[in-house]
């Protein structure tokens, strides 16, 4: 009885330490997942970046170019356009993000993680989209581009939207594991 | 004169981070090549208690349906004795029904995923139809999953079919929610209401599938005409879909 509950508390402390990698694993989840509630026009918002950002804040832009190849390579597996990578936008995002030090003001940091992240999705999207437009260069390729603008401002919106929220309270569990968010 | 040799303990060999930092890299590199399918199979078994029909109207309309489709499968049966006996080709397609259990329809990637994967007999290249007509093609298998390319994704290219004028022509996703339908003739009498089916001369697709209607005409480019086409088969609302195992 004893040992199973030090065996419990052990689980339950590595959980807490490692949590930030715990979450890692399930942005995928939630990729795969695409909860329409959530969506704005179809769209949802880039959910990578919602984890990216306090990461790489905490730990810095080599961290951060590391994490984004990771998180492109797992992206890029789930989605079946094999000709497209989302990797080189993540990596951007890492880094970059790893180099922005945190406010001190409360508020002002909130609406930072919202334009940061906005920026983010605009990079990565653009990127994306630059892939599909010269892999099918054609007069047909005109076409894509209004769709293609709407989605990226959809996904800028809904993520700088979101940003806010879910980046500061990740910024928390990741910067005081063992602390429990009111 | 000293020689300043390195330490060998700097060395990024001889750091555990390092060698945690490449197995991962190494493990991602194996999901990436093996297209998720690890990924996608742990998300088939977290989502199972999420799956349409869990609910106590969906159960008795899951009844119905099997009902309707005993009956059907009755009178396909007998369909096809009385074809043996007249001697005429056989039509018995053996589909999968599978249940939709994540679905992608904004955005860039455009593809949904089924719960039946390679374990159930899907083969990559499958065509999906939906109530109201044709979804897509399976684009990759795994053992319990299957991923399918919709015909809105900027991927998806299949040859499809004017009944009216009587004229193939290309249908090309491009992101949104109308795909685009080129004719490679400037004089094609198309009109806005026409019906476009898959093509009898497709060689990825089963003939006469019904796609969907031209919703509005382009001005003519060069020596193309471009329609955009909007589909019978919404896959934003579909939970239920079949998968054609027919030879082509």
């Amino acid at each position: 009885m004893g040992a199973n509950f030090k065996n419990k508390n052990l689980v339950n402390r590595y959980i807490k330490k490692k949590l930030d990698i715990v979450l890692l694993i399930f942005i995928p989840i939630i990729f795969l997942w695409h909860p329409n509630w959530l969506g704005f026009l179809g769209v949802q918002p880039y959910w990578p970046l919602f984890w990216l950002l306090p990461w790489s804040i905490i730990n810095g832009p080599v961290n951060g170019l590391i994490f984004g190849l990771f998180l492109g390579l797992i992206l890029d597996s789930l989605t079946l356009d094999s000709n497209f990578t989302q990797i080189p936008g993540l990596i951007l995002c890492g880094f970059w993000f790893g180099r922005v030090k945190l406010n001190s003001n409360v508020l002002v940091g909130h609406f930072r993680y919202g334009l940061i992240c906005s920026f983010g999705s605009f990079l990565c999207g653009t990127i994306y989209f630059l892939q599909i437009l010269f892999k099918n260069f054609s007069e047909s390729s005109l076409l894509l581009l209004i769709s293609s603008v709407q989605n990226i401002l959809a996904e800028v919106f809904l993520t700088g939207f979101l940003a806010p929220f879910f980046c500061s309270q990740l910024l928390i569990f990741f910067k005081y594991p063992g602390r429990k968010v009111q | 004169m000293l020689d300043i040799r390195r330490i060998s303990s700097s060395r990024w060999w001889h750091k555990k981070k390092n060698w945690i930092l490449l197995t991962i890299f190494l493990f991602l590199v194996f999901i990436r090549i093996s297209k998720g399918s690890i990924y996608k199979d742990f998300y088939y078994f977290i989502s199972k208690p999420f799956w349409p029909g869990q609910f106590q109207k969906e159960i008795i309309l899951k009844s119905i349906d099997q009902e309707s489709l005993i009956k059907l499968n009755l009178l396909k049966s007998d369909n096809n004795r009385l074809r043996k006996i007249l001697s005429l080709q056989e039509s018995s397609p053996d589909n999968i029904s599978a249940a939709v259990i994540s679905r992608k329809t904004g955005s860039w990637w455009r593809q949904i995923l089924l719960n039946k994967g390679s374990k159930d007999g899907v083969e990559i290249g499958s065509t999906v139809v939906g109530p109201g007509g044709l979804l897509g093609r399976v684009k990759n298998t795994s053992l319990f999953t299957s991923s399918v390319t919709l015909l809105t994704s900027p991927e998806s290219k299949v040859g499809v079919w004017v009944n009216r004028i009587q004229i193939n022509g290309l249908l090309v996703g491009l992101g949104d929610d109308f795909p685009s339908l080129i004719l490679y003739s400037k004089d094609a009498d198309i009109k806005v209401g026409d019906f476009v089916s898959s093509s009898p001369a497709s060689t990825l697709l089963p003939p006469n599938i019904p796609i969907g209607f031209v919703q509005s005409i382009d001005e003519p480019i060069k020596a193309k005409k471009i329609a955009k086409i909007s589909l019978l088969a919404k896959p934003q609302v579909i939970d239920w879909v079949q998968i054609l195992k027919t030879k082509i």
